[in-house]
């Protein structure tokens, strides 16, 4: 037989492949990388370089002849991205086309998607806390899902070892439910946020409220500069203050020489070898051509984002996993969870006029968890428990909107600041549910003809209780500070809308009842690894995305300390 | 007499003086019909000379410039021209339209004929029977929101048609595009005017 295909074959083997490169696939790379391994990084979409690929990035709103408006042709590409109402004209080129993407909300879901080089982490929150005990314990506690493999302590270091390259700006508390990170100098809370802090930490007995902890670098480091508080984070930051793959860890793992990136290339499914019982590749497709390719390597490091990566898993069968990769269990694509989000309250803080603030804080307060701690603040109305994020400013010209009013007076009344307002919404944990679910739909393909998802998920009596409790506690809150003109809402909403979709892939203690081990390997593909959200046991209520940069550096670390002893 | 007052009593003033030829016009029925000076990409004469009319009586000019001076009408008609849908664009016709109608059933002509007093009392009435947009949260308005009608869409898209002018976000209000860090409490009267972005 010809032997032609050698040299393709060597062009196209690698020490470890990862598919995507955001949040968690970035880690991935670097850690790899920076272990000696040459890398493959899979990304389904195009190259985005740092800066140069941030076109928005100093444009005022008259800089462009639509001042930041979408085009009817834009929004016909975000028929369901639109509805989280972060699309706008200097950020739309960072999200996914919906219609070349479908997917199948069964039940209502918003999945808001972003495929290109760093992916979500051009867009994200950048809220960053750590999980604790009460997390980990959790489901072994009241029952709901499977016990996690792991605890805080396992985690710890590695979370130690992510905040400390990505730089994660905020206040140490020393609260048990809510660790303290290794931080970087807080930001500033404005004198409202002062004022309410003061009130409610005086009002209730174990409530605190501080400043955001967030992935935006208060000093510089490693050559990255600091926030220069304009808050334009979703068009890409020039200074790399806040944290992205594509400014912090893709260019750690390129320096190391070991990265290669292909954009363009959509992970159809991993190959898997039922001799060795090991996966020995990634089979993709070239969204630009439409060609498939396969890519071989010893490890694979599957981080395409929580859905994509089940997705992936579901594709990949094979005698042995006829169901999808690692699904002896059943539960691939089981205990989707999201956050609840926009149920809260809103006022007007009297007094401060003469009080004003200079620049644009990308971040905003934070209320910790206060149910469900200890027997002292146990409910019997859910279990569990939900924390509170918002933030204090003051109303602007746009509030003339509603003011029955016009003319002279009006219009140059409107150029000075408004009244203090303030607000916050409640996050709330969702258990994981065996009955929210995703699967393969083999009946709606998408542009490279691909089965695409349906999502058949809903929020849960727990969460719907949680929600009343915040809508209830928020308005409570604001009162006893003594807020006025407060408005209490609950905008019911479908999940997905937190962003924070989790679970589907979960870790787990028994084959049989998860998909991935403690190291989140694969079961029955020991080499694959599956580190971005989909691993996730349970949902916790604070953000999740510093938990999957601490769970991949160590899956990593892991992943490669087997590679060296051969039992990979 | 405070300066609030007298900008008060000076707009008054030049109110009454548009309304000179305004009466002549209507004296002159509609032989010559107001247009305006520019080419409406999207609207039509009349529904361009509206435009321009109710976003001046909004933001009239005073120390600071009016809408006009920043060209808030000509700005819109390219907003409906290139970011409304068809359904928008039909909307925003049929509307104008309607509120001119009843201006001419109410008061005798369509809005950019009528005196100060009659505009003042029609955009009164619309404020009145209009519904306010909710307070909104991360981007959305929180609980079930009312449809606003034509007249406050109108007078939102006004206002931020002028405050996202360049002349006014530069160079009325308080512009600092890099402010490099965040001051949570410092005095109001250290910024002036409300910060632009």
């Amino acid at each position: 037989m010809a032997n032609f295909n050698i040299d393709a074959k060597q062009d196209m083997t690698y020490d470890a492949i990862v598919i995507g490169s955001g949040i968690s696939g970035g880690w991935a790379a670097k850690e790899l990388c920076e272990k000696g391994l040459k890398t493959l990084v899979l990304e389904r979409g195009r190259i985005v370089e740092h800066v140069t690929d941030y076109p928005t990035m100093t444009l005022d709103p008259w800089d462009t002849e639509l001042r930041g408006s979408l085009t009817p042709e834009q929004k016909a590409k975000h028929p369901k991205g639109i509805r989280s109402g972060f699309i706008g004209a200097n950020n739309e080129h960072f999200h996914a086309n919906d219609v070349e993407n479908p997917y199948t909300e069964v039940k209502p879901f918003l999945w808001v998607r972003a495929h290109q080089m760093g992916g979500r982490s051009l867009l994200w929150g950048k809220q960053c806390y750590r999980w604790s005990d009460l997390d980990f314990e959790a489901n072994l506690k009241d029952g709901h899902g499977v016990d996690w493999p792991i605890r805080y302590n396992d985690l710890a270091p590695w979370y130690t070892h992510v905040e400390k390259f990505a730089g994660i700006s905020g206040e140490a508390l020393g609260l048990p439910q809510l660790p303290d990170s290794h931080f970087l100098p807080p930001m500033e809370l404005n004198c409202v946020e002062k004022h309410v802090k003061e009130r409610i930490e005086k009002e209730y007995n174990g409530r605190n409220m501080i400043i955001g902890r967030v992935a935006h670098l208060t000093e510089p480091i490693n050559g990255r500069g600091k926030c220069q508080f304009r808050n334009r984070c979703d068009r890409g930051c020039p200074y790399g203050a806040y944290f992205s793959s594509n400014a912090v860890t893709l260019p750690a793992a390129n320096a190391t020489g070991n990265l290669t990136i292909r954009p363009f290339s959509i992970a159809q499914s991993i190959i898997y070898d039922d001799e060795s019982g090991k996966a020995t590749g990634v089979r993709i497709i070239d969204s630009e051509t439409g060609e498939f390719m396969e890519y071989h390597a010893k490890i694979i490091f599957c981080n395409a984002s929580t859905l994509s990566s089940t997705q992936i898993l579901m594709n990949s069968t094979s005698d042995r996993h006829p169901n999808g990769l690692g699904n002896a269990s059943g539960e691939l694509g089981h205990n989707l969870m999201d956050h609840t989000y926009r149920v809260g309250a809103m006022g007007k803080v009297p007094g401060f006029e003469d009080q004003y603030y200079k620049g644009r804080r990308p971040n905003g307060i934070y209320i910790p968890r206060y149910y469900n701690l200890d027997e002292q603040t146990k409910t019997d109305n859910f279990v569990r428990g939900f924390g509170f994020q918002g933030s204090g400013g003051r109303a602007g010209w746009g509030a003339g909107s509603n003011q029955e009013n016009f003319g002279a007076d009006f219009k140059d009344g409107l150029m000075k600041p408004g009244p203090w307002e303030f607000f916050i919404t409640g996050f709330a944990e969702c258990l994981p549910n065996h009955e929210n679910k995703v699967y393969l739909n083999k009946e709606v393909l998408d542009k490279w003809g691909q089965p695409t998802l349906s999502i058949d998920a809903e929020w849960g009596e727990n969460e719907l209780a949680m929600n009343k409790q915040i809508r209830k506690d928020a308005k409570e809150m604001l009162e006893r500070a003594g807020l006025q003109d407060i408005t209490d809402f609950d905008n019911e909403h479908e999940m997905g809308y937190g962003i924070h979709e989790m679970g589907t892939a979960r870790m787990g203690r028994d084959p049989k009842t998860s998909v991935l081990n403690g190291n989140n390997q694969v079961h029955g593909a020991n080499n694959v690894f599956v580190t971005d959200g989909a691993c996730m046991t349970s949902s916790s209520c604070v953000n999740p995305s510093l938990t999957y940069m601490a769970l991949t550096a160590r899956a990593a670390n892991f992943a490669v300390s087997e590679l060296k002893k051969n039992n990979l | 007499m405070n300066r609030r007052n007298a900008l008060r009593r000076t707009a008054l003033l030049a109110g009454s003086a548009v309304a000179a030829p305004t009466l002549l016009s209507l004296l002159q029925s509609c032989k010559e019909q107001k247009r305006v000076d520019w080419v409406p990409q999207f609207l039509n004469q009349e529904q361009a000379v509206f435009v321009s009319s109710f976003v001046d009586t909004i933001l009239p000019k005073t120390e600071t410039p009016g809408a006009l001076d920043v060209k808030v009408d000509i700005f819109m008609d390219l907003m409906y021209a290139k970011t409304y849908d068809e359904n928008g664009q039909k909307y925003v016709v049929e509307e104008i339209d309607k509120f001119n109608a009843n201006c001419k059933d109410e008061y005798g002509d369509v809005f950019a004929n009528l005196s100060t007093e009659d505009k003042t009392a029609v955009l009164k009435k619309a404020e009145a029977e209009t519904a306010k947009f909710n307070p909104g949260v991360w981007g959305t308005a929180v609980g079930e929101q009312k449809p606003v009608g034509f007249y406050r869409q109108l007078k939102s898209m006004a206002l931020w048609a002028y405050f996202s002018s360049e002349e006014v976000g530069k160079n009325i209000l308080s512009y600092d595009p890099i402010p490099g860090a965040y001051l949570g409490c410092i005095p109001l009267s250290d910024v002036g005017n409300t910060w632009s972005l």
